[in-house]
């Protein structure tokens, strides 16, 4: 495994939620490290910490301990946890991101939804990837629909896009498809996987879903705080 | 490409009952602001025009003489002081002084009017000096007397009405009995001129038996210094010195109070409608904050989500207020009958106007009270923090 | 429904531009002191009430061409428009109506004269009065026994007497004028008529709605 290959690196990676004088230790030492256009999944029980480490390895969260490696620049592991506008700023350089609610502004249509990301923040050749995104998620039909109009599938399709149009380098998915049934779950899967190889999409997915879980290249199963690599 | 104030845009339309509502609150306190800007104008203008009306800025008169025909009724026609008529002489050489008109008022006691008989004043004007200093005067028929000693009158519309005469008809002088010819019917100009019936002076004088006058009506020159004049003025013996600078004092003081209560009115208007948009955009935050959480990881800096709440504030102010101009524009006639009906003295034509300066200057006002309203539920989401919000499902 | 809306906030907006503004109030026939005149023109009356109307509130254009038509005159009244308020002073014994006091303006010779009645309920004068009359024939127009003649007449008598040309016969013609002069003493008469064809064709001792 090649330095320069490496996007995300996480070296003894830790966090502690404080209740009043208790201390709960949600995330203990994890060293992790993805390479530019893996399929990363991260699976585990209510309470093993996965979400809290897809949170900070997507710097939505600063860490208590520990370093976080993005593109070969240390992001966290000077000390001092980094404010709300210093998170954005990495934030949108390098993610997108999905969640299992889709967050569709229900006032904008499909596609100004899409464009809602470039309201604040444009990537230089960002400007093509609306149009283009509608086609590869093949909701181009749906481009001027009110979410309300569409249906789940279609919708996390779209929230999909809105995560892709910046062109970030990592795309972090938090259950993606808990809000959806078997059949919808399957064609974002799908989605997913096809982004993943035909475009060398970095994808970080969190799921309770084993099937959803299976597609990806790297499981990666958490307990107690801790990541154990399976297969 | 959607845009900031687009997103804001777009939200408002979400609880449209509650924004309509608090549009509503901004519309009444921007009504309510410009109304209130349009008649502090508005009075002041008309009061001016009012004053410009008299034709002349000062009046002087023989000491205790009553000066305007209305109180000369009132007191039944006692009370009338002459002066000689070298006393106008003497201040139309002034420098100050551009023109000079005298005046005799008279009343005569008449048996036949009413119970147990009544009082009719007339007015004996100088036909060469009166008219020119009230060019404004225009006649629903026939014109200034033609003989400055003629047996004629001119009559103000409500006297014509009041006495159902018409140009060539006769009227006679009560007590004294003389007839007089009708010469001119003006139009109504909403002053004390509209009952006033106008005679030649020299007519009024051989009527009255009498060479004096009881006022000298005086015309000041572009840019003389009136204080001074009327201060000089003063040292004359006898004399009493009415100047309509006062008199438009004393009435803007008398309207001050009014002012005052309006304004407060318009400032309690105001404070609700702030509270108003306070509670409907952080409401509207509130409801939001998932939604402002996910902006957030989208990449919008505190600093966006600010500008987007503030624009909706924007929105809501920019259109409460114009809607409020727009509804006090159309109701300024309104407004003035009933600030008429509220005041002790209102004088003729429009009370309240409202023009582009006040327009903006009240949505200044208002973008400047909405923007800080703003404020408060502006910071409040810009400070929500992505994960919280994204975990509070 | 957007559309709807925006259609409904433009139709406020042109009903409030229309909406009527209010007129300058023109210059009515009122007792001086209806107070104290009210009860000396009708002895007898323990109250009274004044009443408001207008040609224009009672029928318009139209009415005012016929009332106009029935006195023979071109104004009604002069400078006075359609919606020139009436005032009617209805006068009760108890609680029973007994009659009215109305007046009219009407143009004299050196003035303006304000004629009074006071009819019963049939329209019939009991008396009346001039509040206002100038010129020299005022006095004796204004004595008390020559209102006295004009008890007990009603529209009826100026059926054969037209006040407006002084032809015609009856008890009317045969009324010597106290003074000199005729213009006045038509005046007056014609005063009369237009109180009692106006309160004849504004409903009150008439057919119509005031009764």
């Amino acid at each position: 495994m090649g330095e320069a290959e490496k996007v995300l690196e996480a070296r003894g990676l830790g966090r502690t939620y404080r209740r009043g004088s208790e201390e709960i230790p949600a995330l203990d030492g994890v060293e992790i490290a993805i390479r530019r256009g893996e399929f990363v999944s991260f699976m585990g029980p209510s309470g093993s910490g996965k979400t809290t480490l897809v949170n900070l390895l997507g710097c939505l969260d600063n860490p208590t301990s520990g370093e976080l490696h993005l593109c070969g620049r240390m992001i966290f592991g000077h000390g001092k946890p980094l404010s709300e506008k210093a998170l954005t700023l990495v934030r949108r350089e390098l993610f997108g991101y999905v969640f299992q609610n889709f967050y569709l502004i229900p006032t904008l249509t499909v596609r100004e939804n899409i464009e809602l990301p470039l309201a604040f923040y444009k990537k230089p050749g960002a400007e093509g990837e609306v149009d283009r995104l509608l086609k590869l998620l093949g909701i181009e039909h749906r481009a001027n629909h009110l979410p309300r109009q569409i249906s789940g599938g279609e919708m996390q399709r779209v929230a999909i896009a809105r995560a892709l149009v910046n062109r970030p380098e990592i795309l972090m998915a938090d259950e993606p498809t808990g809000n959806l049934d078997s059949k919808r779950s399957g064609e974002i899967g799908e989605v997913l996987t096809d982004l993943n190889r035909t475009s060398g999409l970095t994808i970080v997915m969190v799921t309770h879903n084993p099937t959803l879980a299976g597609l990806a290249g790297r499981r990666i199963e958490m307990r107690d705080g801790r990541a154990y690599e399976e297969g | 490409m959607i845009t900031p104030f687009g997103i804001a845009y777009r939200n408002l339309l979400r609880k449209r009952i509650r924004t309509v509502l608090t549009l509503a609150g901004i519309m009444l306190s921007s009504w309510v602001l410009v109304s209130l800007f349009g008649f502090n104008q508005g009075y002041e203008t008309a009061l001016n025009r009012d004053i410009d009306n008299m034709g002349y800025q000062l009046m002087v008169m023989a000491k205790g003489c009553p000066y305007e025909s209305a109180t000369l009724m009132l007191q039944g026609g006692k009370g009338i002081r002459y002066m000689d008529e070298k006393v106008m002489h003497d201040i139309a050489k002034r420098p100050e002084v551009q023109a000079v008109t005298p005046i005799l008022m008279q009343a005569f006691f008449d048996p036949n009017k009413g119970e147990n008989g009544g009082i009719a004043g007339y007015f004996g004007v100088d036909p060469a000096s009166f008219p020119a200093m009230k060019p404004f005067l225009k006649f629903k028929k026939g014109g200034w007397f033609k003989d400055p000693a003629g047996d004629e009158v001119v009559m103000g519309y409500e006297a014509a009405e009041l006495e159902q005469r018409e140009v060539g008809d006769q009227i006679m002088v009560p007590e004294k009995n003389v007839p007089l010819k009708v010469a001119g019917i003006l139009e109504r100009t909403g002053t004390q001129d509209d009952g006033t019936i106008f005679v030649p002076l020299k007519t009024l004088q051989k009527i009255s038996q009498t060479d004096k006058i009881t006022t000298v009506g005086i015309k000041g020159k572009k840019d003389a210094d009136l204080a001074k004049l009327e201060n000089d003025l003063y040292q004359l013996p006898d004399v009493q010195v009415v100047s309509f600078a006062q008199v438009k004092q004393t009435i803007m003081k008398l309207i001050g109070t009014a002012r005052v209560m309006v304004l407060s009115i318009a400032v309690i208007a105001l404070l609700i409608a702030m509270v108003g948009v306070i509670n409907t955009v952080l409401m509207s935050v509130y409801e939001r904050k998932q939604e402002i959480g996910i902006l957030k990881t989208m990449g919008a800096m505190p600093g966006d989500i600010f500008r987007l709440v503030w624009c909706e504030t924007l929105i809501l102010c920019l259109g409460g207020g114009m809607l409020g101009i727009v509804q006090a524009v159309v109701f300024a006639n309104l407004t003035g009958v009933l600030v008429r009906r509220l005041l002790p003295y209102a004088p003729g034509g429009a009370l309240v106007t409202i023009d582009a300066r006040l327009s903006l200057l009240t949505l200044a006002i208002i973008l400047v009270v909405g923007l800080l309203s703003g404020l408060y539920p502006a910071w409040r989401a810009g400070s929500v923090r992505p994960l919280e919000s994204i975990r509070s499902e | 429904m957007r559309t709807n809306f925006r259609l409904l906030v433009l139709v406020a907006l042109v009903l409030m531009a229309l909406a009527p503004r209010t007129l300058l109030a023109a210059v009515g026939c009122d007792l001086n002191d209806p107070d104290r005149d009210v009860y000396r023109l009708y002895p007898g009356a323990t109250s009274y009430k004044t009443v408001y109307t207008s040609i224009y509130k009672a029928g318009g254009a139209p009415l005012l061409k016929k009332i106009e038509a029935r006195l023979g005159e071109k104004y009604l009244s002069l400078y006075a428009p359609v919606d020139l308020p009436f005032t009617i002073y209805e006068v009760y014994q108890g609680a029973k109506k007994v009659g009215f006091v109305h007046g009219v303006n009407q143009k004299g010779q050196f003035g303006g004269i304000q004629v009074f009645v006071a009819l019963d309920l049939s329209g019939k004068i009991k008396t009346f009065y001039i509040q206002k009359i100038s010129g020299p024939s005022a006095g004796k127009l204004r004595e008390a026994g020559f209102a006295k003649k004009f008890a007990g007449v009603s529209l009826k008598d100026f059926g054969s007497f037209d006040p407006a040309t002084g032809k015609g016969h009856g008890r009317l013609a045969e009324l010597k004028n106290p003074a000199q002069g005729d213009t006045d003493f038509y005046g007056v008469l014609r005063g009369l008529k237009k109180n009692l064809v106006l309160m004849d064709e504004l409903g009150y001792t008439g057919k119509g709605v005031g009764k």
